[in-house]
């Protein structure tokens, strides 16, 4: 819903429409001390489960005053770092496998047990960066645990066009850490199959890698219409939604009945509403956050 | 006082550093029991190593740099060794597409207190030379030290490591043990962005880095005998520039020599001419002249390498032709 409301408020939104299983199986119940690296496509989710404010995140996709960086930089892909989130700091990929290293790096010379978790598409599984990240933090042991966000599609090109292994997960044993594959679309095998990574990390026994397999369902960006793939592939994958799936499996177990759902759904499109109303009538940054003696910490 | 050298003094500072803040620590190649290439660590693993202070590390540049970059961002201090300037290519994205910019994007909010040290320069060593320090200057929010004598290298070192923000320190192989110079008992540092005259003068000046000091000051002692009083102005740190004694050094003397190792096309040296032509062009009695490499791959026979770079002999007629305009 957050996803699709999103994508409402700008043309170029890169949007997680059937990929939430994955972002909220893997960022749910963290430490707030714990470091979070969320890939690019489902980023908003993350710090909104972080305690974020809604009227700022959207405020951040056109970058008004209100936004967590004034306007400065993307909130689109880029969270509040005062939540401990590490978003994208430049448009480039791959690079995130490496900062979540560091942040795991400081966690361990700070002698705590906090980890780092970052998520990143099948597409950059095939940077460089995700070599020389998961194997350094392999050999140095590092509390970090890897998650791929695997939906199939890197913009327009097929997963099993650019990866030829079955599984993400199936290269972990080529960095003598554990790989795990989870279905993407069921949040709570997501949600277990990290919390046993993260348990591991915080006992000091090192990263894993973990492949949870998802889909696309959209465009690569909203405006995408997505030509290079069949529309049956699209309805299958519709039918295997995630929040669905949740929704279903709630309701069959006696958790909750179609009221509350109903009540939960309504109550959060009011809120979506009314923060998307404030974002919009904020005011854009000017002048003073231009900032030209701004770019070094302690000034030129 | 003591007598150091060049990487003897660099490593004192990172020394006194370490011990005087525990937050900072080392990555790099090698840089164990081993000492670092060319001894850029020596004698630091003993008193260092066993505390899990130094990391050592696969070849993989770009994690490096990404991890400290993640390190700094959570509050450590970071001093990363990428061996050779050469290699600085495979670290761009973390280093300036990423670090550079995030205390300016984030507001404030993400600071990342990293060195990452270097070591490049035409000289005895015969590979890995380029000076790429334009492509670093370029981009807002690095800075760029090159020191050229053993007593900056250790207070640029020293100010680098409590400085706030990504800071890329090149060290030049050709000067690393090339001599010693007198290094204080007492503490002291160096603040960036604060260039140095080296030499005072009051025909003409010369601003260089670096190596292109050394040959900047053996050039002014020659030029002397002719009667030539050369100022020699020593940027020591590239970004953030301090053209302000720059353009005070060019408002007396009214001639500017440029030398620098970096290609000429492009260069920083480049930045320095347009302000001075920007902001002191009626104070100008001569154009400006730039002494600095050609356009060229650096070719490798040491025949060649003399006709690549710029020396004492070049900057001598660098100054003549201006003094003659």
């Amino acid at each position: 819903m957050l996803e699709l409301a999103i994508a409402k408020i700008k043309g170029n939104y890169h949007p997680a429409v059937g990929e939430e299983g994955v972002i909220i199986g893997t960022f749910y119940n963290l430490r707030k001390e714990d470091v979070v690296l969320p890939h690019f496509r489902g980023s908003i989710i993350v710090p909104y489960m972080r305690g974020a404010s809604l009227r700022r995140l959207f405020a951040g996709i056109p970058g008004k005053l209100t936004a967590y960086s004034h306007g400065r930089y993307r909130g689109d892909i880029c969270g509040p770092f005062e939540l401990n989130v590490i978003g994208m700091y430049s448009g480039a990929l791959g690079s995130s496998l490496s900062l979540a290293i560091g942040a795991a790096l400081a966690a361990k010379l700070k002698k705590t047990d906090n980890v780092a978790v970052v998520t990143f598409g099948d597409g950059t599984s095939n940077r460089g960066d995700f070599h020389e990240a998961i194997n350094m933090a392999a050999v140095l042991n590092l509390p970090a645990v890897f998650v791929c966000q695997n939906n199939q599609y890197a913009v327009s090109t097929p997963f099993c066009r650019s990866t030829l292994c079955r599984s993400i997960a199936d290269r972990a044993p080529g960095y003598g850490i554990p790989g795990a594959k989870v279905d993407g679309n069921d949040v709570e095998a997501v949600h277990l199959a990290v919390q046993e990574a993260v348990q591991r990390a915080r006992d000091g026994k090192g990263p894993t890698l973990i492949e949870a397999l998802t889909y696309r369902v959209l465009g690569h960006w909203v405006a995408d219409p997505a030509t290079y793939r069949s529309a049956q592939e699209v309805e299958e994958w519709k039918k295997k939604d995630p929040i669905d799936r949740l929704r279903k499996k709630l309701i069959a177990n006696g958790t909750l009945n179609e009221l509350q759902v109903e009540q939960i759904n309504k109550s959060m499109e009011e809120k979506l509403s009314v923060a998307i109303d404030e974002a919009d009538k904020d005011p854009w940054p000017d002048q003073q956050i231009l900032g030209l003696d701004d770019v070094f910490a302690g000034g030129r | 006082m003591r007598k150091l050298t060049y990487q003897e003094a660099l490593v004192e500072g990172i020394r006194e550093e370490m011990i005087r803040d525990d937050k900072v620590f080392l990555m790099g190649q090698d840089i164990g029991a081993w000492g670092g290439p060319l001894m850029s660590h020596k004698g630091l693993w003993n008193d260092f190593g066993p505390a899990g202070r130094m990391i050592e590390t696969p070849i993989s540049e770009s994690a490096m740099v990404g991890a400290c970059v993640g390190a700094a961002m959570m509050g450590l201090r970071p001093v990363v060794e990428i061996m050779f300037g050469e290699f600085l290519a495979l670290v761009m994205q973390p280093l300036a597409c990423d670090a550079a910019g995030m205390y300016y994007s984030s507001m404030g909010k993400v600071r990342v207190p990293m060195v990452l040290r270097t070591k490049y320069g035409v000289g005895p060593h015969r590979g890995h030379e380029q000076d790429y320090h334009s492509w670093l200057a370029h981009i807002p929010g690095l800075k760029v030290v090159m020191p050229s004598t053993p007593y900056d290298a250790k207070g640029l070192m020293k100010s680098a490591i409590r400085d706030d923000n990504p800071v890329v320190f090149l060290e030049h192989m050709n000067l690393y043990h090339a001599y010693r110079q007198d290094i204080p008992d007492e503490e002291y540092t160096i603040p960036l962005g604060v260039a140095d005259i080296k030499r005072t003068g009051k025909d003409v000046t010369v601003v260089a880095t670096a190596m292109m000091v050394h040959h900047a000051l053996e050039a002014a002692q020659e030029l002397s005998k002719k009667g030539v009083d050369v100022e020699v102005v020593d940027l020591r740190t590239v970004a953030p520039m301090d053209m302000d004694t720059v353009l005070t050094s060019v408002k007396k003397t009214g001639r500017l020599v440029i030398v620098y190792e970096a290609w000429k096309v492009g260069g920083s040296g480049g930045e320095v001419a347009a302000v001075v032509a920007e902001d002191a062009f009626r104070d100008l009695k001569a154009p400006i002249v730039r002494v600095a490499p050609p356009h060229i791959p650096i070719p490798f026979a040491a025949s060649l390498n003399k006709l690549y770079l710029p020396d004492k002999q070049r900057v001598v007629e660098g100054v003549e032709k201006v003094m003659a305009y």
